[in-house]
Order: C-alpha cells, then structure tokens, then sequence
C-alpha cells in the first residue's frame, strides 16, 4: 500500500505538470479552433529560454558574479560546515540561485510571449476566415521549424538547470513504507495547479476570458458584438506561450534540457483529446489519470510498458465517447 | 575465318589485356576512400560534433605516413541524425558513388550496423568499424566485416561486476535506457550477476532522454541497490539520476559503460549542479587522452591538434568518444596496411581475414598493453572514477581483460 501511495503522488506530480501543458492547448483550441500540434515544441522554446536566461547569461564573463551565484557573506558563513545535498544547504543553494531563477522565469515569459506574439500574427492571423484545417496544417509545419531552429541556436545537448524551489528532500511513513519526495517537485506541482487554476479562473470570470469564449462559440456573431477577433487570437497564443514558458522551465529542471523536450506535446496532446479539446476540467481529469497510470505502470511493469499503457487507455476512452470525457459534443447543423 | 599462330597470339594478348584492365584500374586507384556517418544533429549531436574533426586529423595523419602502401586515404562523412536508416542511405550513396575506391565505412550507432550488416554481400561488402560496443557485433560468423574498438557492452557489464564483488558489494541496480543500445547487456549482466552471486535487485529502463527522474529515483530508493550500473546514455539523464538520488540522500554508488564515462560531460554537470558526481565510476577501454607519457600515438595526436584545432577546445583535449573512433580507424588502417603489404587486395574477405587476425599488437598507448582481435573485439578495459574536484577520471584498477 505504501508503494502506492508513493507512486500515486509521483503520477499526481506528473499530472499536475501535463494539465499545465495541456492548458495551453486547450487554449488556443477554445478561442481558435485550431489544434496546436507544435505546443510541445513551444514548451521546448520555454524550457531553451530558461536556460538561456539561467545559465547561458549568468556564465557570461560580462555579467556581473553575484547573478551566477549571490554569496553574501552570511550565506556563505550559513553554508560553511553544511554537508553537501543537506536540506537547509538545498534552501541556501536555491537562495544563491535566486537572481538568475528569476532572470531565468522572466526572461523565459518574456521571450515565449514574443514567439507566441509573431507565430499568430505572422502565420496564424493571415490564414483567419480560411479553412481551421490549413492553420492546423500551419502548426505541423511549425515543429519542424522550431526544432531546427532551437538545435542551430542550442544545439542538441543536454544541459542542467537550476530549481525553481529548494531540492530537499522529503521523506515520511506511510502503511509501513518510507515515501521518498523531492521538495522541489511538490512545489512544481502547486505551482502547475495553481497556474492551471488562474487560466480557468481568467477565462470564467474575466472580460478578457469572456471574449474567448464568445469567440469559441462563434467568430461572426463575435465581432459583430464588437470582439476584436483578432486580438482574442492573440491573447489565446500569448496565454499558451507564457504557460508554455513556466511547464518548461518545470520540465528542464525535472528532467534536464534536451530537444526532446517538444515530444511531451503530443503526449499531452493525446491527454487533451481523452478530456476533451475545450473543456478545462476534463483535461485536469485526464492529465491525472494519465500520470498516476503513467507512474503506476513504471512501477508494476517497468518502463518500456510505461510509454504504452497509458495511451491505451485514452484510446479506449476515445471509442467510448470520441469528444472526450468532458468535451463538447459537435452539432453540425445542414 | 583461319586463324595462324600470329592472329592467335595477337587475339590472345587483347584479350588478357582487355580482361586484365579492371584489376590494373583498381590496382592503381588515386585514393581510397573510406566512407562515415556521424550523428552531427540529433539526440546525439554533441558525440557527433566532438568525432567529427577526428576525421580530418586521421585524414592528415594516415597520409603524411604514407596512405595505405602509397595510395593517399580520403573521408566522406555525412549526417545522419542518429538515425539507423539515414546511415544505410548514406552507406549505400558511398557505394554508388565511390564504387570500388570505397574499402571501409564507419556507422554511428548499434541499430545502423545491424541494419547494414544484412547489405554486407559479395561487391558489396566492405570492412566497417562503428561508435557500437553492441555484444551481438561481436561474432565473425554472423559478422564477419564488422568489428568493434574494445570491449562488448556484455564485457562492460562484467568488469563493472566483478568490481562491485571485489568491493564487496551485493545488491545491485541496473538503470538502462530504453533503446537497442540500453537493453544490449541485461539479460548477461543478470546472468553474470547471479554467477558472482549478486542480486539483481532492480532492472529499471528509462527514456534515453527526458526520464521521470523522480519515478526512477524513487525506484532505485526503494530497491535497497548499493550499487547501481548505468547504461544507454550520452550526454543527459545519468547525471539528473544521479543528482537525484544523492538528493534523496541514497549513498547508492554508482557506475556506467563508456558512453557516459566523458570528462566534458562530468566537467559540466558539475559546474553546473555541484560535485555530486564525485565517486562515479565507469569502464573505460581507453587512456584519457591526458595520460600520454606512455601513448606515443596520443602525443602524436596532441600535436597534431594542436596545429590543425588551435584556437578550439580541441587543442589541448581530445573526448573519449574521438578516441573511440581514431581507435577504430587505426584498427582498420592497420588491417588494410597489412593486407596490402601481403600483395592481397583490399577486398572485405581479404581485410576481414587479416583483421580477425590482428594479434600482440602494439596500439601506441590506447590500451595498457599490446592487444589481439578476438571475436572481432578487443576485450580489455580499466575502471576509473571521477574526481570533482581535479575534473579527471583517475584509474580504479589495473588493465583487465575479458
């Protein structure tokens, strides 16, 4: 029972990251219609900012020391005779951290943002009033561009960066077994809900949110409520990018930085569609389950069933109800 | 038609000379060319671009010494993103355009030479050498152009074991990516394992890149390992296994085959993360390339760099996965040298023969001793660990052998 427990929290934490993902799929699909199919790959230009923003820059010779690593003399005498990976040597070291962390997450907002901004105004918003199918046909194109444009400005290695939180470790009993946490992860985790739950929270029960949904529903009867269409495409990208920046910037230091970083959007693309492409809350629903089978998978059957089972399992939800859990269902009237 | 002694002997001699023309065209190629993939984009891109410039030193090197019996050597690499099937294309582009000049290829992954190796038939066969430790290569009856540089991952495995016996080690981990190249050596390790009675106690695969780290981690705690052999990685993921185990505080120790036993990787990890990797042991086949006080190839190769990559990192250092490959183009420069100093031609049978055959060979200090081909492998390899603080591999045990 305690191994359950453990990796039902491990495929909670998962989860909690895909929904953050997910969020900005469903995003765009509610105010655009349109299928991201390169939201991983946007994901993956977050995850490479951070990097730049938190690494790269940092290591600069022209940037200033404390930017690498902020060393007031306190911090130093504190760490003095701590034991390397102790938890308070985990909360000072992600103190040191601290500049560049934020340099890292508003440099990694900001440059998403931008690529949100240009990917709708230069590609999407010309092919407006034209067939969805060709904007999705856009997306497609786009993962090409973007992974060979982030492998000749990064190249394909894989790199480290650092904690969004203190990495100490968490260890409590439960029915008789020790559950190994990371302190960092559970933060990850609140962090992603908490996200997950403002982007809902926007498109309820904001003006902006509104118009979103209004625009979802139907795009004429939009503007001539006088929604600025065009700009509500926008705020979709934009609300996708700058989600996308945050669950990369999770995911790199999770799992560290490489491209394969863009593969996690059509695995969250899969979730999507077992919630429901405009439904928030079957994609939560769906990105949990997903996790924790993802993780219980790994922990009865190993990893080479761990990329399988899950996905049979939206699979089989999709023949049952192909809108998804809590989708939409389409009425085509002739 | 009456034929006399003179249009006989006249028919005879245009005929010996007409069916004798190709050898002497073939005999008297301008150059040989030896064809390679490299994974220069790709998951593996890094590996790639660090082998790449070892072509041109090879280039410079081979023919300053001669070429093969005066004929001048030439390399035709190209990309191939780490995808087996891009390595035949590019093999089988070579063939057809360098046609016979093309003596030997060298392919950049275990999926590539198996996917060639079928290819590897009559005109068609040429001598080839690869990145691959994969165990399955080593067999001259089902691959008998196909040779590796060192040891089989399975003789990795079993160097790694024995030392965790000697150390007195008994329950162990194996965390292994979830590829061809990851999965090679589980089934003999746990075989090997079990002979030297140590339990298997985990057999965990991951993504090759991009893991659950957290999952695996919390898999390894829960095992109870003290030791943990990692296998199947590059660049990424064992360094995160490890940081995260050492987060978890597990005073697991740990261990991995030559693909993650690179100094610039653990250089940058730790730079980067801290010097938790301090500790961490792996099979090398080879010296580093510092220790050269007894490598005269190395200090050849030093000063060659040092001209022709001044200015770079590669001036002073050459990865291990380069020495892998300067490695496995000696070994074939030496079998075509020899096979035609014997007046054979460089057909594959011909060079394989003399390959299988290579024996007491002096390398000029890659390994600790002279070494022989068997199976096509040169099984021999030495444990290091990785010191933080020095940013070196320092030597754990003697040269051993499989």
């Amino acid at each position: 029972m305690g191994q359950f427990v453990q990796f039902a929290i491990n495929g909670v934490m998962a989860g909690a990251i895909y929904a953050l993902i997910a969020v900005g799929i469903v995003s765009v699909y509610k105010a655009t219609k349109v299928v991201n199919f390169a939201h991983g790959y946007l994901i993956m230009f977050g995850a490479y900012f951070y990097f730049t923003f938190s690494v790269i820059i940092p290591n600069q010779p022209w940037a200033p020391e404390w930017l690498l690593s902020w060393q007031p003399d306190w911090l130093v005498a504190q760490k003095a005779d701590l034991p390397m990976f102790s938890p308070m040597g985990a909360v000072l070291d992600w103190v040191s951290n601290l500049p560049r962390i934020v340099l890292g997450l508003t440099g990694a907002l900001i440059a998403n943002a931008i690529v949100g901004r240009i990917i709708e105004r230069v590609l999407m918003r010309p092919l407006m009033g034209q067939s969805v199918f060709a904007m999705i046909m856009v997306t497609v194109g786009l993962i090409s561009i973007m992974s060979g444009t982030a492998s000749l400005i990064w190249t394909a290695d894989a790199a480290n960066v650092p904690f969004l939180s203190p990495s100490a470790p968490v260890k409590f009993e439960a029915f008789g077994t020790t559950i190994f946490l990371l302190g960092t992860d559970l933060v990850n985790m609140v962090l992603a809900l908490l996200m997950f739950a403002a982007i809902v929270a926007f498109v309820k029960f904001t003006k902006g949110g509104i118009a979103i949904r209004a625009t979802a529903e139907d795009q004429s009867t939009a503007y001539s409520m006088g929604i600025s269409v065009p700009k509500v495409f926008s705020r979709a990208w934009v609300l996708a990018s700058t989600t996308g920046a945050i669950a990369g910037a999770i995911l790199a230091t999770r799992n560290g930085i490489s491209p394969s970083l863009g593969l996690f959007g059509f695995s969250v693309l899969a979730i999507v569609l077992m919630g429901g492409l405009d439904s928030y809350v079957g994609v939560l629903i769906a990105a949990m389950t997903v996790g924790v089978l993802e993780a219980m998978t790994q922990w009865k059957l190993g990893g080479s069933w761990a990329e399988i089972v899950p996905y049979v399992a939206v699979l089989i939800v999709l023949i049952w109800r192909p809108h998804g859990l809590m989708g939409q269902k389409e009425v085509e009237r002739i | 038609m009456s034929m006399n002694r003179r249009t006989f002997l006249g028919t005879t001699a245009a005929t010996t000379a007409l069916m004798g023309t190709p050898m002497i065209l073939k005999a008297q190629a301008s150059e040989y060319v030896l064809g390679a993939s490299l994974p220069l984009t790709g998951p593996f891109a890094t590996a790639g671009q660090l082998v790449a410039p070892a072509f041109a030193l090879a280039t410079k090197l081979f023919n300053d010494e001669g070429g093969i019996a005066g004929t001048p050597i030439r390399f035709v690499t190209e990309d191939s993103g780490y995808v087996p099937q891009n390595t035949l294309a590019n093999y089988q582009r070579a063939l057809a355009s360098e046609g016979a000049n093309m003596i030997g290829y060298f392919a950049d992954s275990t999926g590539a030479m198996k996917l060639i190796a079928p290819e590897l038939k009559g005109e068609n066969a040429r001598i080839m050498g690869s990145t691959s430790f994969a165990s399955e290569l080593a067999d001259p009856a089902t691959h008998p152009y196909q040779y590796m540089s060192g040891p089989s991952y399975q003789s990795q495995f079993d160097i790694l074991l024995q030392n965790i016996k000697n150390e007195g080690g008994s329950k162990v981990a194996f965390i292994f990516s979830n590829t061809e190249f990851g999965r090679d050596p589980i089934e003999h390790g746990k075989a090997t394992a079990e002979r030297l009675g140590l339990e298997v106690v985990l057999e965990e695969s991951t993504k090759p890149q991009g893991a659950d780290i957290p999952t695996h981690v919390t898999k390894l705690a829960q095992s109870g390992a003290d030791h943990c052999i990692l296998h199947g990685y590059v660049t990424g993921v064992w360094p995160q296994l490890i940081g995260g185990a050492r987060q978890f505080g597990l005073p697991t120790k740990f261990m991995g085959t030559f693909w993650g036993m690179e100094k610039l990787i653990a250089d940058r990890v730790t730079k980067e993360a801290g010097p938790f990797l301090s500790g961490y042991e792996g099979v090398m086949p080879y010296r580093y390339f510092w220790d050269r006080e007894d490598a005269p190839r190395y200090q050849q190769y030093a000063e060659l760099s040092k001209v022709m990559f001044a200015g770079t990192p590669l001036e002073n250092y050459m990865s291990t996965w380069a020495i892998q490959t300067m490695c496995g183009l000696e070994i074939a420069m030496k079998s075509f040298r020899d096979t035609a100093e014997a007046g054979k031609e460089l057909t594959a049978d011909n060079v394989a023969e003399t390959l299988s055959g290579i024996s007491d060979w002096d390398t000029g200090g890659f390994f600790g001793g002279n070494v022989s081909m068997v199976n096509n492998a040169i099984g021999t390899g030495r444990v290091y660990a990785y010191d933080a603080e020095s940013g070196l591999f320092n030597p754990k045990s003697d040269w051993l052998s499989v």
